[in-house]
């Protein structure tokens, strides 16, 4: 036995070694236990959410919660209410609490690629915060959803777009009138011949176009002479115009004579002006005179006053009583 | 006629070929029950025996881990650079972590930690002791004690030392990989890992490293006191740690 023992590799400071492997092994196991409790939020205050939803599909116990792109909350259980809707029941840390307002909005969104995502808006940051254990309904945005919808719609418009441009569609025929009106056009009646329908209605429009065309000519040539005949009744020596001119410089002579008189009147009214500016002083003089005989009459009052005070045979006015 | 003959031959040799493989079996469970009950031995770790024990884990442990950590880091840096820029090329980047995690983490490095310590010490120790042991019968108590236990011991803790330390060294070199030397993406990772590591996924992440200790430690030496050739032992071993990785990739994704 000793001889087996002996034959095992040697090894120095086994028992010290030994130790020391048991310890890091210990401590790994330790910090990596610790460790995780920490990343699963074992050590935070929360508070709890309840959201609400009517469908929880793609939400999963342990997914964040992100605002602003930034995880704020863990999804802690999901049940379902005796109404038939999904709870979902989220942890938040109380650190990260304050970012949920009580007008916060929370929205359930599946991407195409990938899981679920819960996130949370707060418009109103001055808002009170969210109260512990509030519930709040959550808006679920689904993409996949849409796409039946889409395809619908997608199918819908293939199907009028095939109405539309199918052989005996409105469309169709709308082209093959307009191919048929081209046609006409590029014929040998062109436009004339659209109109008037067949070549004999074409022919007969054309005969009576050209005749119009003949009766309008003439028309012209005579409107034109009676215009050369007004032109020598208004402009010619003795037209309308000359008289007109005639009239025009009496008009003018009129008009000298009538500023002459104007320049008459204006010498009337300076001279009438002169005459108020005299009269004006004439008053400024009376008032002065005015105030002089006042003041004579007042020095005759006072002087009458004095020889009826100084007056030796003054009339006793007062009655004396026995 | 002939066949007739040969059908209980078959049955006959099937029947001896089930007996011994419950057999194996049966002297496999008895030698767990054996460890097990001395494991939970004070004696085993007694004065007498703590320089033996000591010797055979740092023997079996130290030169493993040093090896193990360096080609493990490299593979797995090789790994998650693969995994990265795949998710990068195709846009999805924050999966890029969880990933790494789940197909590193949980999955290859305890494998790999198991087979490595497997391979390189238990199968050879396991082999080593039954050709010394070649004309000895059952083994006594003294010699479980004294022969056994130890090396069963040492298997163990090797394949829990391996895998937690490579597991970390992972972790790490996963978030510098993705990150690079700074500090601030260390909340995000930490959420990340978080969301990975749940009670049922950790649950089965230390049975799955148990049980590959076990697997590891106990099979080469359960067969090692009876005429062994090893490869019926490394392929029991392989077997075995197949089953305990089908159950937990079951357990993890069903």
């Amino acid at each position: 036995m000793t001889e087996q023992n002996n034959e095992a590799a040697p090894v120095r400071n086994a028992e010290f070694k030994a130790a020391l492997l048991l310890v890091l092994m210990v401590a790994l196991v330790l910090g990596s236990a610790v460790y995780l409790l920490y990343a699963r939020g074992a050590f935070e205050s929360t508070q709890t959410l309840i959201l609400q939803a009517d469908d929880s599909e793609g939400v999963v116990v342990g997914m964040d919660v992100t605002f602003a792109g930034f995880p704020i909350g863990r999804v802690r259980r999901i049940e379902l209410s005796t109404e038939g809707k999904a709870h979902v029941v989220v942890d938040v840390p109380r650190k990260d609490a304050h970012w949920l307002r009580s007008s916060s909005i929370f929205t359930l969104e599946r991407g195409l690629v990938g899981g679920a995502k819960l996130r949370a808006f707060s418009g109103i940051p001055t808002d009170p915060p969210l109260e512990d254990g509030a519930t709040r309904a959550l808006l679920v945005g689904d993409p996949g959803a849409e796409i039946p919808r889409l395809l619908a719609a997608a199918r819908d418009l293939l199907q009028n777009l095939n109405d539309l441009t199918a052989e005996n569609s409105a469309l169709a025929a709308s082209l093959a009138n307009v191919a048929g009106v081209t046609g006409k056009l590029n014929g040998p009646h062109g436009a004339m011949g659209l109109i008037a329908g067949d070549e004999k209605g074409a022919q007969q429009l054309a005969e009576r176009a050209n005749k119009l065309l003949i009766t309008v000519n003439t028309l012209a040539t005579k409107a034109d002479k009676l215009i050369g005949h007004a032109d020598e009744s208004v402009f010619g020596p003795s037209g309308v115009a000359a008289d007109a001119q005639a009239t025009i410089q009496q008009l003018n002579a009129l008009l000298a004579d009538a500023r002459n008189s104007l320049k008459k009147m204006d010498a009337v009214l300076v001279e009438a002006q002169a005459v108020a500016s005299n009269t004006k002083e004439a008053t400024a003089d009376l008032g002065a005179l005015r105030g002089e005989v006042e003041s004579s009459l007042r020095r005759v009052e006072q002087l009458v006053n004095e020889i009826n005070r100084k007056w030796p045979f003054k009339r006793d006015t007062e009655i004396k009583l026995p | 006629m002939n066949t007739q003959a040969s059908i209980p031959g078959v049955l006959e040799r099937l029947q001896q070929g089930v007996a011994a493989w419950l057999n194996s079996w049966w002297r496999l469970l008895h030698f767990a029950v054996l460890m097990f009950s001395l494991a939970l031995t004070p004696s085993s770790y007694g004065r007498e025996n703590r320089p033996v024990l000591a010797r055979h884990l740092v023997a079996d442990t130290a030169p493993n881990l040093a090896w193990y950590g360096v080609l493990s880091a490299l593979v797995s840096l090789v790994l998650i650079r693969i995994v990265v820029v795949t998710s990068q090329s195709y846009g999805l980047s924050r999966f890029a972590l969880e990933m790494v995690v789940r197909v590193l983490v949980l999955e290859l490095i305890p494998l790999t930690a198991a087979a490595f310590v497997a391979l390189r010490t238990t199968l050879p120790a396991g082999l080593e002791l039954a050709q010394r042991r070649h004309a000895a019968g059952t083994a006594s108590g003294d010699e479980l004690h004294r022969e056994f236990f130890p090396r069963v011991a040492a298997g163990i803790f090797a394949v829990w030392m391996l895998a937690a330390v490579s597991c970390v060294l992972t972790l790490i070199l996963a978030y510098l990989s993705l990150y690079g030397f700074t500090p601030w993406a260390l909340t995000g990772y930490t959420r990340v890992v978080g969301q990975v590591f749940n009670p049922a996924v950790t649950l089965i992440l230390v049975l799955k490293i148990v049980f590959f200790s076990f697997a590891v430690g106990l099979i080469p030496m359960a067969t090692s006191n009876r005429i062994s050739h090893g490869l019926a032992d490394m392929v029991r071993v392989f077997g075995v740690m197949l089953l305990i990785e089908i159950a937990s990739l079951m357990g993890n994704y069903y």
